[in-house]
């Protein structure tokens, strides 16, 4: 499937190449478009087997082909194309097998070999051109972008070839762009492979100072350059600086030994046997010529011995004993100049004579020169001994002056010394004295000042021993105070306590009175009424008296709220009760009607007791009952009732609740007012 | 006083005190035996007249009826009384 759409989509992309083709051949064009349709068309022509030239195959044909052409010829090949497919063109996807069969027929039809070799060089090329192409793009990305990531940086230097060479160099350009003053310096890059060499004398050496150039370490580049460019200036020096460093000191000793080889770059002077201690360079040169003179000269080989055989020329240059006159210096120079012209011609035979004429007249020259010499310096001297000797009086003289001026200036001085002297001496008496004062006014201004402080302190002692005194006098007077205070106090607690004593007779006055109260307002009426108010304000007045809560707390609610019976009420009704209990005094246990209406009947003819009658039966009950109610002992008279049986005790239930209830007021009032009478007890 | 006379008057009507208690059980067997004679009188005359031809017997049996039924009544109610009593005590 994915291969078939491939074949596909190349066969479109060819397009245009084969149509470039088509402009030359059609057929051949018709089939490269590829339809099987058109395959027909290709085999009734097969003009492209008969065709010399090697047919184009799309898929050997590079898409950048030179053979380009305008698109109106496509196009025209285009709808020829359309024209003809349209009855069976293949569906959508082009099938593969007529792009095969294509290739199978066009592959027979075009001489193989030389279509393949061509195609393959220029794929090569192609191949080749692209892979270069690749290759420079990927260099300049990588060198560029090796600038901006140091890792990248790294890696790239390292392991691309010439990669650090690219990088480098670039960085070199944008180093110079950068900064263009220091475009020189980029030559220091340059001898990095050159052996760096330091010369002996470099560095700190026992010379205090060099008459030479200040060479040595090269601070700059800079300097360096123009150390160089002095460097190539000299003769035959190298153009490191270490031989011009070497340079001038073979010139310093020369000129130390002899001033007739001063100028030793010139090769007469290196002739002279002096120049034997020059260096070796000018030893070469001097051999180099040697050499080439010594074609008659046999000892030039010979020169590797010490420097003074070469000398023995045919003609000896000049040596002049005296030559330290300058006059005899040119002369002799001359000389030799003529010598060395001689010995160049070789023509030492001719003119040895009349040369060994003149360096004889030179050595009379000499010699005379120096008598004359001797002769003015024999005057010269007698002169100056002469003038020392009017000097040396002169100055003795001047001397004695001198010292004289100068003893009377001393004397002077000395008196100008010690009047100053002693006017200082004055001055600093006086300041001393003024010193001495004024310490002596701040002494005494110290000490008056310490007596003062002494004295405000003895004032301060003072006041604080008054203060103590006062401090303690008033601590006496207070502990009375405080004494008076306390007793004040126990006073005042006695009085409180009275005061209770007197809160407690007054409340206990109250409770007696309210207790008097309730009393009454029990007796003192004829029927039965609530005391509740009454009881209130007992209980408000022994509040926290538990004996007195006690007490009424035992009294029945309905007591209070409704009043409790009278004496003569409890005797009324015990009237009617005993009449009915009497009725029912002869009841059986079980009772029925016919024994009720016969106790009844039975009761009516009864007997009646009378007074304190013994017995345990109703009728005898009934009578003790009422002669205590008659004597007033209410208590005795309930303890009777209550022992009652039966329908008798029922019937007389609630007459004896009546009697408790009044029992129960009447203790309760009792035990208030021993309370009461009690408590009074316990205040006195 | 006005508080005193106002709680006395519920005590007598709500419950009755205790020596009246034979008395008004008396009270209910006699009205209890009055209506149930003069009931088994009514009876009696009406099956008299209806029945027996105007006899006297049928008249007196029916309240005889009536009486004795009254009485047992009574009896019984003395007697629940007396063992509720004993109850209370023991």
């Amino acid at each position: 499937m994915l291969r078939t759409s491939l074949r596909s989509v190349r066969a479109v992309g060819s397009r245009p190449v084969a149509a470039a083709a088509a402009r030359q051949w059609q057929p051949a064009v018709a089939r490269s478009a590829g339809a099987a349709a058109r395959r027909c068309f290709a085999d009734g022509k097969k003009a492209s087997i008969d065709d010399s030239r090697p047919v184009k195959l799309p898929s050997t044909e590079t898409n950048s082909a030179a053979s380009s052409e305008p698109p109106s010829l496509r196009t025209e090949s285009y709808i020829d194309s359309t024209i003809i497919e349209p009855k069976d063109a293949p569906l959508t996807p082009p099938a593969p097998e007529p792009v095969v069969s294509s290739t199978k027929t066009a592959a027979p039809l075009p001489p193989p070999a030389p279509v393949k070799k061509k195609g393959f060089f220029r794929r090569l090329r192609n191949y080749v051109l692209t892979l270069v192409l690749l290759g420079a793009v990927t260099f300049g990305g990588g060198v560029w972008y090796s600038r901006i990531n140091d890792n990248f940086h790294d890696f790239f230097t390292e392991y691309v070839p010439f990669g650090e060479q690219a990088v480098l160099y670039l960085e070199e350009m944008e180093f110079r762009k950068r900064y263009p003053g220091h475009s020189v310096g980029g030559t220091w890059n340059k001898d990095t492979g050159a052996q760096v060499k330091i010369s002996p004398q470099s560095g700190a050496s026992w010379r205090v100072a060099d008459s030479g150039e200040p060479a040595g370490r090269q601070s700059s580049a800079t300097r360096d350059v123009a150390a160089s460019k002095t460097a190539a200036s000299a003769p035959g020096s190298a153009k490191t600086a270490a031989v011009t460093e070497a340079n001038p000191a073979p010139d310093s000793s020369e000129k130390e030994l002899k001033p007739v080889a001063k100028s030793s770059e010139a090769p007469k002077a290196a002739v002279s046997p002096d120049a034997a201690f020059a260096e070796p360079q000018a030893k070469a040169k001097k051999s180099s010529r040697s050499s080439r003179k010594g074609k008659t000269d046999f000892k030039a080989p010979e020169v590797d011995e010490p420097s003074r055989f070469p000398p023995a020329s045919p003609i000896d240059p000049l040596k002049v004993k005296d030559a330290q006159e300058p006059v005899v210096q040119d002369l002799v120079k001359m000389l030799n100049d003529i010598i060395a012209v001689v010995n160049a011609d070789n023509a030492d035979d001719r003119f040895s004579s009349t040369i060994g004429k003149a360096k004889n007249e030179l050595n009379k020259v000499g010699s005379k020169i120096r008598d004359l010499k001797a002769k003015v310096e024999s005057d010269a001297a007698a002169q100056v001994t002469s003038k020392v000797n009017e000097f040396e009086t002169a100055a003795n003289e001047l001397v004695g002056r001198v010292e004289k001026a100068m003893i009377g200036q001393e004397s002077q001085w000395r008196a100008e010394f010690e009047e100053e002297m002693k006017r200082i001496q004055s001055t600093y008496d006086e300041r001393i004295k003024t010193e001495i004062e004024k310490e002596k006014q701040v002494n005494e201004q110290k000490l008056n000042n310490k007596l003062l402080e002494q004295a405000i302190e003895l004032k301060r002692q003072f006041l604080k021993d008054v203060k103590s005194r006062v401090e303690e006098e008033r601590s006496g007077r207070l502990g009375k105070l405080d004494q008076l205070s306390s007793s004040v106090k126990e006073l005042e607690q006695l009085t409180t306590g009275w005061n209770d004593v007197v809160d407690v007779n007054l409340r206990t006055q109250q409770l007696h009175v309210a207790v008097e109260a309730v009393r009454a307002s029990l007796e003192d009426v004829e029927h039965p009424r609530p005391f509740v108010r009454e009881l209130v304000a007992l209980k408000e007045i022994a509040a926290e008296d538990p004996v007195v809560n006690a007490a009424i707390g035992s009294i029945n609610p309905s007591a209070y709220q409704r009043g409790i019976a009278t004496p003569s009420q409890l005797i009324d009704r015990f009237r009617r009760v005993a009449s009915e209990v009497r009725k029912a005094s002869l009841l059986p246990d079980d009772a029925g009607v016919a024994s009720h209406a016969s106790s009844w009947v039975l009761s009516k003819v009864m007997f009646k007791k009378q007074g304190l009658a013994a017995g345990d039966d109703v009728e005898s009950i009934l009578t003790r009952t009422q002669t205590y109610l008659e004597e007033g002992n209410l208590d005795a008279a309930a303890r009777e009732m209550n022992g009652l049986q039966g329908w008798a005790k029922t019937l007389s239930k609630d007459w004896l609740g009546e009697v408790r209830k009044a029992l129960e007021v009447q203790q309760a009032l009792d035990v208030i007012a021993a309370e009461a009478r009690l408590q009074s007890m316990q205040v006195e | 006083m006005p508080e005193t006379s106002v709680p006395a008057p519920p005590s007598t009507v709500s419950r009755p005190v205790s020596e009246a208690l034979l008395n008004e059980k008396w009270d209910r067997c006699l009205s209890n035996m009055l209506i149930k004679s003069s009931l088994g009188l009514g009876f009696g005359v009406v099956f008299s007249v209806l029945l027996f031809r105007r006899r006297a017997w049928p008249a007196f049996v029916g309240v005889g009826f009536g009486a004795g039924r009254a009485y047992e009544e009574c009896n019984y109610s003395l007697k629940q009384a007396s063992r509720d009593l004993k109850k209370k005590a023991t």
